[in-house]
């Protein structure tokens, strides 16, 4: 296997050395190394990672935004990337690249509780976007991709100490080979929360990597999927508790239908001295129709005791004793297998986009009965 | 003719490893206007019997056959059975999260409208008649917007079973042990909901291991299933001398 190599030559920011713990190599070394390393060959066992590192270095546009005219909120583009703390290069290098080659990224900063949501709407490649919010700030984010071919993203997120962040992103669009790097990082008794609706595409890869670094900071993650037909999607959820008395649930259902492909790997890396932890991660998959292809892995590392952790993935048909309560009421096969499917992800379907999300992912919400 | 009739009815559960044959020639009438009560020892085929009537899966009819209104059950699949007029109510409903109890009766009353060629039911009213029979059951309203059977208790779920069974208005209800694991207050809501159903043109079949149940819902007929055959029938005085002898003086 050839090496993966970044598309263009890559200057070291000035930033990097005094935050970078792989200040010791040269930049392009370091993502090198990292870039063809074991963990990362496993990260990308089930997409092809050249396609999207290539990609890094393609021109971006601003997102449309809406919400930013409002008390507490300052958008602005700014050339040099303010790094977060605890940012890992090797966990992430293509995002990594993609902060460097930027000549501008997107900063927004809440410096106060908003009432009005704040929306980011992608349609292609859009810049590296920073988002902090202060001490007892909070904030209501939406996102939606409405990309129609290539397209990345890349967002940092930095909670400070009891700030919130309600955060709801749709990726519901036929984009080709799309994207989406996140990484979230919560300070103590901040909470995050996040409504992940998402369809498969050509190609359609998710990472997202959240960071307690506070103590009793609290992460709830939901995420619905549904991957129909000749289309793939590919999630990497990587949950680390650095510190104590942390909260995180995350729960993922997907649909996988009539040849297609979904992914889920959720790791949850539990630090040493992050006592009370309590981490929760289920993964559901449900396989319809012909040829549908799941690769579901849950990984944990633990290096403290006095933690509780539960982890489940399954992947399964619809259950026949649920089938078997529908018929019985008269509701024939078809209707009650949609029924159930539709339950299934309405699940992991809820905040301000959900309505959209539910007309594209089952069809239609049900009336409100 | 019966509304329901069963006739030497051999049936089997079928599962991995084996075929184990449990009915072994079954015979029951039911006229319209009857409440039949069926008890027997645990593993004589009483729940077969409400399986093998609804369709379950699982199940493999080896002989006979039921005929509900002449019409052949066993051929049938189970929501066919259910549009004709079968209903049963489960001994443990299962839960269905993301689906709501409303959206699922909403779903179950207008397939049964369409196989019948009748108009779907207006929604505002159909809402409201559902509230209703939710309260005479005691049943809090709010949990019609919950997942179905979610989080229910034992006693919330056979409620929902007989709520079904007054909104779906079945030809033939078999209620197979929906006594079971009722403290006495949701007995006898259960039972007056059962006889709140009772009608000329429909029958019940009761399947119970507990005479007590027979006390707030009178059976016309008694019948005592053993072996995968009907062994004795009589009328509620059957159960009374069940209760007091068990069934070993008879099988």
């Amino acid at each position: 296997m050839a090496d993966l190599a970044l598309p263009a030559a890559l200057a070291t920011p000035a930033w990097l050395n005094p935050v970078s713990n792989a200040g010791q190599l040269p930049l392009p070394e370091a993502l090198h190394r990292a870039l063809n390393s074991a963990a990362h060959r496993e990260r990308w066992k089930y997409t092809k990672a050249e396609a999207f590192l290539g990609a890094t270095h393609a021109a971006a546009n601003l997102p449309l935004i809406n919400g930013a005219r409002q008390p507490g909120i300052e958008v602005k583009q700014t050339a040099a990337p303010t790094p977060l703390v605890g940012f890992d290069l090797e966990q992430a290098p293509e995002a990594f690249a993609r902060l460097c080659y930027a000549s501008n990224i997107l900063t927004i900063d809440v410096s106060a509780p908003t009432t009005e949501p704040l929306t980011l709407a992608h349609a292609a490649n859009t810049v590296p976007i920073l988002i902090r919010v202060a001490q007892h700030a909070s904030l209501t984010l939406n996102e939606i991709s409405d990309c129609g071919s290539d397209a990345q993203q890349t967002t940092w997120i930095d909670l400070a100490a009891n700030a919130e962040l309600r955060h709801s992103r749709n990726s519901l669009d036929t984009a080709g080979a799309h994207w989406q790097y996140l990484n979230v990082r919560l300070q103590r008794d901040s909470s995050y929360r996040l409504h992940n609706h998402v369809t498969g595409c050509r190609s359609r890869r998710q990472d997202v990597h959240i960071i307690m670094d506070g103590q009793g900071a609290e992460a709830n993650l939901m995420s619905a999927g549904s991957v129909e037909g000749k289309s793939a999607l590919d999630q990497q959820f990587t949950l680390e508790h650095r510190q104590p008395r942390g909260r995180s649930q995350q729960t993922i259902h997907n649909i996988v239908a009539n040849g297609g492909k979904c992914t889920f790997n959720g790791r949850i890396h539990i630090h040493e001295g992050a006592a009370g932890t309590d981490a929760q991660l289920a993964n559901k998959n449900l396989g319809m129709g012909e040829h549908a292809t799941i690769n579901s892995k849950p990984e944990l590392e633990i290096y403290t005791d006095d933690v509780r952790c539960a982890h489940g993935a399954t992947v399964g048909t619809i259950s026949q004793d649920a089938l078997f309560y529908l018929l019985s009421r008269g509701i024939d096969q078809n209707a009650a297998q949609a029924l159930l499917s539709q339950g299934f992800l309405r699940q992991c379907i809820d905040g301000p986009l959900a309505e959209s999300a539910l007309e594209t992912l089952i069809g239609g919400a049900f009336v409100d009965l | 003719m019966s509304l329901l009739d069963v006739s030497d009815l051999h049936a089997s559960v079928v599962t991995d490893d084996q075929t184990q044959p449990i009915l072994k020639g079954l015979n029951l009438a039911v006229a319209a206007g009857e409440v039949h009560a069926i008890m027997g020892p645990n593993g004589s085929g009483k729940s077969t019997l409400a399986n093998v009537l609804s369709g379950r899966p699982g199940y493999q009819v080896d002989n006979g056959a039921a005929t509900l209104d002449g019409t052949g059950l066993l051929e049938l699949e189970p929501y066919e059975r259910a549009q004709l007029g079968v209903f049963l109510a489960f001994p443990y409903p299962v839960e269905i999260p993301g689906v709501s109890n409303m959206e699922f009766l909403k779903a179950s009353i207008d397939s049964l409208a369409r196989a019948r060629g009748d108009a779907q039911p207006n929604t505002a009213q159909f809402i409201r008649q559902v509230r209703e029979l939710a309260s005479s059951l005691d049943l809090d309203p709010a949990f019609l917007k919950r997942g179905v059977n979610e989080g229910f208790s034992g006693g919330e779920k056979k409620r929902n079973e007989i709520m079904q069974l007054l909104l779906l208005d079945p030809k033939l209800a078999v209620l197979d042990e929906t006594d079971s694991g009722l403290d006495i207050d949701a007995l006898k809501v259960v039972a007056a909901g059962v006889n709140r159903f009772r009608n000329a043109s429909n029958g019940v079949v009761l399947i119970t291991h507990y005479q007590r149940l027979l006390d707030y819902i009178v059976p016309d007929f008694v019948h005592v299933l053993s072996n995968g055959r009907i062994i004795e029938s009589g009328d509620k005085n059957l159960a009374l001398e069940l209760e007091a002898k068990g069934y070993a003086w008879l099988t």
